[in-house]
């Protein structure tokens, strides 16, 4: 049976793996693009970004942490049975082809409704994505939904069987035991001989709280599918939108649980002491597993609509918000207080978790401003969120797996890790340039910088060409996992320590490199970068010609074009004007900038005069436009 | 940065640095170990959850209050009708008065969009979502005179990056 989790692990390990090295190759692409160096259009960028999100997050990092849950069971005397192991299985090929069908759609068909796939945004593609891409995207998340829906009850069935040693055969009983209830409770929740192990519990209580949050999301997927193909079907967009976070918010626990489990686990192993953990702790699972699905309108605290209960409820959200923080806040006084003054050695999985335990913590208090109303107004949809959960996601998140990969590997393999010097920089260098790309997300989120902006304004783009050269070597950073791991399973011998260290200095040297031509692409970037805040395609917009001469003829040039492309769509009452099929431009009265984009790339139904006009003729008419319009 | 960005920032300042010398004493102590009573740590964890649930009390006091639900525009407001579209936004006046509490009220033609204000500085001031098919209302008292730029702060396709507009306060 060992062997059959074995194989089970790994392989979740190795997929997860190959779609983090993708996923964060999209990540490097659309931050690069944001920075003005290799801007890629506009389009390609939120599909990249759809693709990036839903990739690393499930894909990766939920994906993984999935797998080393069997594999901590397993160690822990929870034996996989054939139904749990029946679902382990399918779990991985419905996340698997889920993954594939998410990539397929995003970057070969273009749908970029962004990884929370807004509704109705799937539905209103402004002609960049269509019905295909739609309904393949929303399945494939579908796909996505039921393997969780899967994996949980792979687990509940794997938690509730011989391992638990439970006196009742109740199930509802077994499951409380499952979830630390006989700490508190032991008459109630009796085993025989010993209480529950600390790692199965959190285990429980994120399986439990997934398929609670899941099922809404899947009626709402099936839905949207239908509504793809019969536009007539609807549903309310704020209802939809609460839906959305009832899954969306457990399931960054379904990523944070599971890697507590690995924490429990491993560090009482590594400190060579049992957890330093109170009954107490107990409560604090008993608080998640009913908070978890309960704080989902945090995620919406700007939307409150006249008229409905949203603000009620969005109020009720901060104080349940607070209350989840208190798992985290026992968790780490116990795995701190284990390593405290214990005979913790430095190694690669140690540093990994001792890190990553830093990161929950640091970030999980970027998380409490995020709850907190009053300071959501300002941070909320900004830079901020996207530096606090890729914080959390890689540093904590992604340490966890990191830390379970080097410590299980030798057992997963059957083969030593080959070079635990090489572990220690990964995990160092991972940490201070991921801090770096990360903590800057935050300062500009304060400066109020907005996310999901294929190009920023202008007064942001320093600080996100400032963080390029160590968003960069983060990516090259995982060269040296990826060397070291592939080294290992090829049973490559240990080196002795003076060549793992040329190896990784080697590998240092190609990052060092990289900062290099990340340095000289921020100048070159710099220099060469669009003076205005529109996107690439977008002509330059030059300031009113110096002399009157010119002046006025490129305002003539600008109106006579304006009359023979534009105006039999788009009233403007200086070139007299009065189509009706767009908006009237006296009442937008748009700045040249955004009449040159809107003209080069097209709209919702205006059709693109990139190939029609040339750049000095778009140039022409967007001056002509903005300096009239309105008056 | 506004001023409870500033807060923000000095608030996690601070707790930042408390975490990073904990941590330090920890990974400190795995090198000059001593001795210490685990059971003891483990029972003292529950007056640490007490801690927790006083701090978070008291966070929640202090900042419950300033929520942005609720507020009622008073009789003399100036109204300006909002409607957010893919990708633009149409606003029923261009100028309105300082010092004269301003009524947003927002609508959408299409998708979620998130009406997001910034000065003539480029600091941010304030957001609010607007939901399709429902009306949302936003009051706010701008004091200072001069130009205010408008962004789309919830993703809403293709040129959501570019769907800006602006209008002016008079003194």
């Amino acid at each position: 049976m060992r062997d059959t989790a074995r194989r089970l692990t790994l392989q979740y390990v190795v997929a997860s793996t190959i779609i983090l090295l993708a996923s964060g190759l999209l990540g490097v692409i659309i931050r690069d693009s944001q920075a003005n160096l290799g801007r890629i259009d506009t389009n390609t960028w939120y599909a990249l970004m759809t693709a990036h999100g839903l990739g690393a997050f499930v894909g990766w990092a939920g994906f993984a942490v999935m797998g080393f849950a069997f594999w901590i069971l397993q160690e822990v005397g929870f034996e996989l049975r054939r139904f749990g192991l029946a679902m382990a299985r399918l779990t991985w090929w419905l996340m698997v082809v889920g993954v594939g069908g998410i990539l397929v759609s995003t970057l070969v068909m273009h749908f970029a409704g962004s990884w929370v796939f807004l509704y109705p945004i799937p539905f209103h593609s402004a002609g960049q994505w269509g019905k295909w891409a739609t309904a393949i995207f929303l399945t494939s998340v579908l796909l996505v939904g039921l393997s969780i829906v899967t994996w949980c009850l792979s687990i509940v069935d794997t938690v509730i069987g011989p391992g638990l040693h439970a006196v009742s055969t109740n199930i509802f009983n077994r499951l409380g035991v499952a979830m630390g209830f006989g700490y508190l409770w032991p008459k109630r929740f009796g085993t025989n001989p010993e209480q529950v192990p600390y790692v199965v519990i959190p285990l429980t209580v994120i399986a439990l709280d997934m398929i609670v949050a899941t099922l809404p999301l899947a009626v709402l997927l099936v839905e949207m599918i239908i509504q793809t193909f019969a536009p007539s079907v609807h549903v309310s967009p704020l209802l939809a939108k609460n839906v959305l976070w009832w899954f969306g918010h457990p399931v960054v626990y379904l990523l944070l649980f599971p890697a507590v489990a690995i924490y429990y686990y491993i560090v009482p192993k590594l400190a060579n002491r049992k957890l330093v953990a109170g009954n107490v702790i107990a409560i604090a699972w008993v608080i998640a597993v009913i908070a978890n699905v309960f704080v989902f309108a945090h995620h919406v605290y700007l939307d409150y609509p006249s008229g409905t209960p949203q603000a009620v409820i969005n109020t009720a959200m901060q104080p349940i918000t607070f209350s989840l923080t208190i798992p985290s806040a026992l968790s780490l006084y116990s795995l701190f207080f284990t390593i405290y003054r214990s005979d913790w050695k430095w190694t690669g999985a140690s540093t990994a978790l001792f890190l990553g335990l830093v990161s929950w913590l640091t970030a999980g208090l970027s998380g409490v401003v995020n709850a907190t109303i009053a300071f959501d107004v300002v941070v909320h949809n900004t830079l901020w969120i996207v530096g606090h959960f890729h914080h959390m996601a890689l540093l904590n998140i992604g340490f966890a797996i990191f830390g379970a990969i080097y410590y299980f590997i030798p057992d997963l393999t059957g083969k030593p890790l080959y070079s635990d010097l090489m572990a220690r920089w990964h995990i160092w260098l991972t940490f201070v340039f991921g801090l770096v790309s990360f903590g800057l997300w935050l300062v500009q989120g304060l400066e109020g910088a907005p996310r999901r902006f294929a190009v920023l304004p202008d007064r942001y783009v320093s600080l996100s060409q400032a963080a390029i050269p160590f968003v960069i070597a983060l990516a090259l950073t995982q060269l040296l996992f990826v060397y070291n791991i592939v080294q290992t399973m090829r049973g490559a011998q240990k080196k002795p320590r003076s060549v793992a260290t040329a190896e990784a200095l080697f590998i240092l040297a190609a990052v060092a490199a990289a900062i290099g031509i990340g340095v000289i692409g921020f100048f070159l970037g710099r220099d060469t970068a669009p003076k205005k805040s529109s996107g690439s395609a977008t002509p330059t917009v030059t300031a009113p010609a110096t002399t009157t001469a010119t002046t006025t003829s490129a305002a003539e040039a600008g109106k006579a074009l304006f009359v023979s492309s534009c105006g039999s769509c788009h009233t403007l009452k200086d070139a007299g004007t009065s189509g009706e099929v767009g908006p009237n431009l006296d009442d937008v009265k748009p700045d040249a900038a955004r009449v040159a984009k809107q003209v080069t790339n097209g709209g919702k139904i205006m059709p693109s005069f990139k190939g029609s006009l040339t750049p000095a003729q778009i140039t022409a008419v967007s001056a002509y436009v903005a300096s009239v319009a309105g008056k | 940065m506004g001023g409870t960005a500033i807060l923000i920032a000095v608030f996690y300042g601070v707790v930042v640095v408390i975490s990073v010398g904990i941590v330090i004493a920890v990974a400190a102590s795995t090198i000059s170990r001593g001795p210490m009573d685990e059971r003891k740590a483990a029972h003292r964890e529950r007056n640490w959850l007490l801690i927790v649930i006083v701090l978070l009390v008291v966070l929640l006091l202090g900042t419950i209050f300033f929520i942005p639900y609720g507020k009622t525009a008073p009789r003399n407001s100036q109204v300006v009708n909002v409607t957010a579209y893919q990708f633009g936004w149409l606003l029923s006046r261009q100028t309105v008065k300082a010092n004269v509490p301003v009524e947003f009220v927002l609508k959408s033609k299409d998708v979620n969009h998130d009406f997001g204000v910034y000065d003539s500085k480029g600091v941010y001031l304030f957001q609010i979502g607007v939901v399709p098919t429902y009306t949302q209302k936003l009051v706010h008292t701008f004091t200072k005179p001069g130009r205010y730029d408008i962004l789309c702060l919830e993703y809403c396709g293709l040129e959501h990056d570019a769907m800006e507009a602006h209008f002016e306060v008079v003194p």
